[in-house]
């Protein structure tokens, strides 16, 4: 298209014969991604559909018994629960993480000795594995003798339970989830600042805007597309999390952690019983299926914009 | 107030000028040690519990015959006397056939993705990802049963299998946003002087895309190296073990000796660290996006 005028028709003269051969090396080149795609990800989702209409086990197929196992996960208050602490779960580990994360990012634009430093080790609890934060944060506020226990009896807060005590434990949880994830929020929140042009500050600080009014008036409206999509982002990976939640507090006590995900988890794995725990999980899918069309819909546009 | 300021520089008609930009420059410079004291703070508070795990990896145990204050016995005792260099050796080899698969994998996919017109391309795009916002629990199920029938259930292979079908959208999304930001004229010419797609894919597209192909890989690693689900459903012999199911088997019912679980804990948060430190320019938002949503 952008090829010369004088070589365009001998280019379209060739393309003709070569579009045919270059379909047929395209779809060889996606072929083993649809494979993939099929046999890994497709074929086990439509076998899970089959177990969550089934009262089967991990081991037996068990008998077709319709929509029972959602039926039954709808009116358990075991499930509404859950639903709860996955929707409180991913409400304050989204903003929370978003709002420190933005916060570091407008700290970090500033010129600061060390910069490029700081952000470094900001960003660090992302990738260290879930597996390796949740041993040490076990060990900062597990026992009554960690370092958190002993801060808070220090502030004359008396004893706080931090893992023992049910709202405790899922206000841990959610601090813990919010220290892992605000890396991502803090990378989202700079490469969108990064494209905002500052002669706008400039202008709008001649006519007398204060530094929050050009924060609200300004840099949020321009950051919004981004903003958003991280936000969904986020609430993908909060609604989907498994490791965070299970491996702080195994999702007690007393169901105080137990996500959706986690008891999805629990009733394959430690009640064998297939079919609920996968209707479990494909109600969780539903929605997250409705949120992530949206979502791309939002990045097309985006794309376009 | 110009003559109080400066009085020692020889340069006359400058003076008023510079003595306005040097008041300036001392409030941003005392703005800038504020700046770099929060930031600090902040860091530190961030960091405690690395920090915790590296300090606490590096002290004597309470039965120890050492004298000094930091000692990597707890090191010599996890790769010598558990299977830790076993686990490590798993964890390495799954993270690295994960790289090589989906690099192999997603690239010629991200090539049709970016090159490719029409509704077929854009519905395996955005199958792609909804598949990938899907919690990774309904699929593991049936492959557990699946695989348990093919005996790759407690397999190396068959977590291998699985990471790389984990990876398989964002990395080929991300392989696609980078052969976007390559000209197609590029192509075209090479097709003009006879070059097949497949030639002009390898040796244009696919030679001058080195740092999409290096975030995709990290993504790929970080994804294997950290899961903990899939890992924790399939596994259930010692011998293959991950690194995050074997730092596990560590917790004691009620006195955990934090020393050797530390110690393991540095010897699995090592390779993600320096493979950060190292290309963090290659770290890209995207892969970050995929790599959350393996947790």
């Amino acid at each position: 298209m952008s090829a010369p005028t004088t070589t365009a028709p001998l280019a379209a003269g060739r393309r003709r014969p070569r579009l045919r051969r270059g379909a047929l090396t395209m779809m060889a080149l996606i072929a083993p991604s649809i494979l993939l795609l099929v046999l890994i990800n497709a074929y086990p989702l439509f076998v899970a559909a089959l177990q969550s209409v089934r009262d089967g086990s991990l081991i037996a197929d068990g008998s077709f018994i319709g929509l029972q196992n959602y039926a039954d996960a709808l009116s358990s208050p075991r499930f509404w629960k859950s639903a709860g602490v996955t929707l409180v779960f991913t409400l304050l580990g989204v903003f929370g993480s978003w709002a420190i994360g933005l916060a570091l990012a407008l700290l970090l634009r500033l010129r600061t000795p060390g910069r490029s430093v700081f952000r470094v080790l900001l960003l660090l609890p992302w990738v260290v594995p879930v597996v390796v934060s949740s041993t040490s944060w076990n060990f900062l506020v597990g026992t009554p003798d960690s370092l958190a226990p002993t801060l808070a009896r220090l502030l004359g807060l008396g004893e706080v339970y931090f893992l023992a005590d049910p709202f405790m434990a899922a206000v841990t949880v959610c601090v813990f989830k919010v220290w892992i994830s605000f890396p991502f929020m803090l990378l989202m929140c700079s490469s969108a600042l990064s494209s905002v042009d500052t002669t706008v500050y400039e202008a709008a600080g001649m006519d007398g805007a204060s530094r929050w009014q050009q924060f609200s008036q300004i840099t949020l409206p321009l950051i919004s597309r981004s903003t958003y999509i991280s936000w969904i982002l986020m609430a993908i990976f909060c609604v989907n999390d498994f490791p965070t939640i299970y491996l702080l507090t195994g999702g007690g006590p007393v169901d105080s952690t137990t996500s959706l995900v986690v008891l999805a988890y629990r009733t394959v794995f430690q009640d064998m019983r297939t079919g609920p725990g996968v209707a479990i999980a494909f109600l969780m899918t539903l929605v997250l299926v409705v949120v992530s069309t949206v979502l791309y819909r939002q990045i097309r546009k985006a794309d376009v914009a | 107030m110009s003559t109080t300021a400066l009085p020692r520089t020889a340069a006359a008609p400058a003076r008023p000028a510079v003595a306005v930009r040097i008041t300036a420059r001392d409030r941003e410079q005392r703005g800038q040690w504020w700046r770099f004291a929060a930031l600090s703070a902040i860091s530190f508070v961030v960091l405690l519990p690395i920090l915790a795990t590296v300090l606490l990896s590096l002290r004597p145990a309470a039965t120890s015959a050492t004298t000094s204050w930091l000692t990597l016995e707890n090191f010599t005792t996890v790769l010598t006397r558990t299977d830790v260099l076993v686990w490590l050796m798993n964890s390495l080899g799954v993270a690295l056939a994960t790289v090589a698969v989906s690099v192999i994998v997603a690239a010629p996919a991200g090539y049709v993705l970016s090159r490719g017109r029409g509704r077929a391309v854009a519905s395996y795009s955005l199958l792609l990802f909804v598949i990938q916002s899907l919690p990774v629990i309904t699929a593991v199920i049936p492959l557990f049963v699946l695989f348990a029938r093919l005996g790759l259930a407690d397999n190396l292979l068959g977590l291998t299998i699985v990471y790389v079908s984990s990876t398989l959208a964002v990395a080929t999304w991300m392989m696609a946003a980078y052969f976007d930001s390559i000209p197609s004229a590029l192509e075209e010419a090479a097709w003009v002087d006879g070059c097949s797609v497949f030639g002009s894919f390898l040796r244009i597209v696919l030679r001058n895309s080195l740092p999409g192909i290096l975030s995709t890989a990290i993504f790929a690693f970080l994804l294997a190296w950290n899961d903990y689900l899939v890992a924790l459903v399939f596994l259930r012999s010692s011998n293959v073990f991950t690194l995050p199911i074997g730092l596990q088997t560590f917790f004691q019912q009620n006195a955990t000796d934090w020393g050797p679980v530390m110690a393991v804990s540095v010897i699995m948060l090592l390779p993600p660290a320096l493979v950060f430190a190292v290309l963090n320019k290659y770290f890209s938002v995207g892969g970050i996006g995929g790599a959350l949503a393996g947790r």
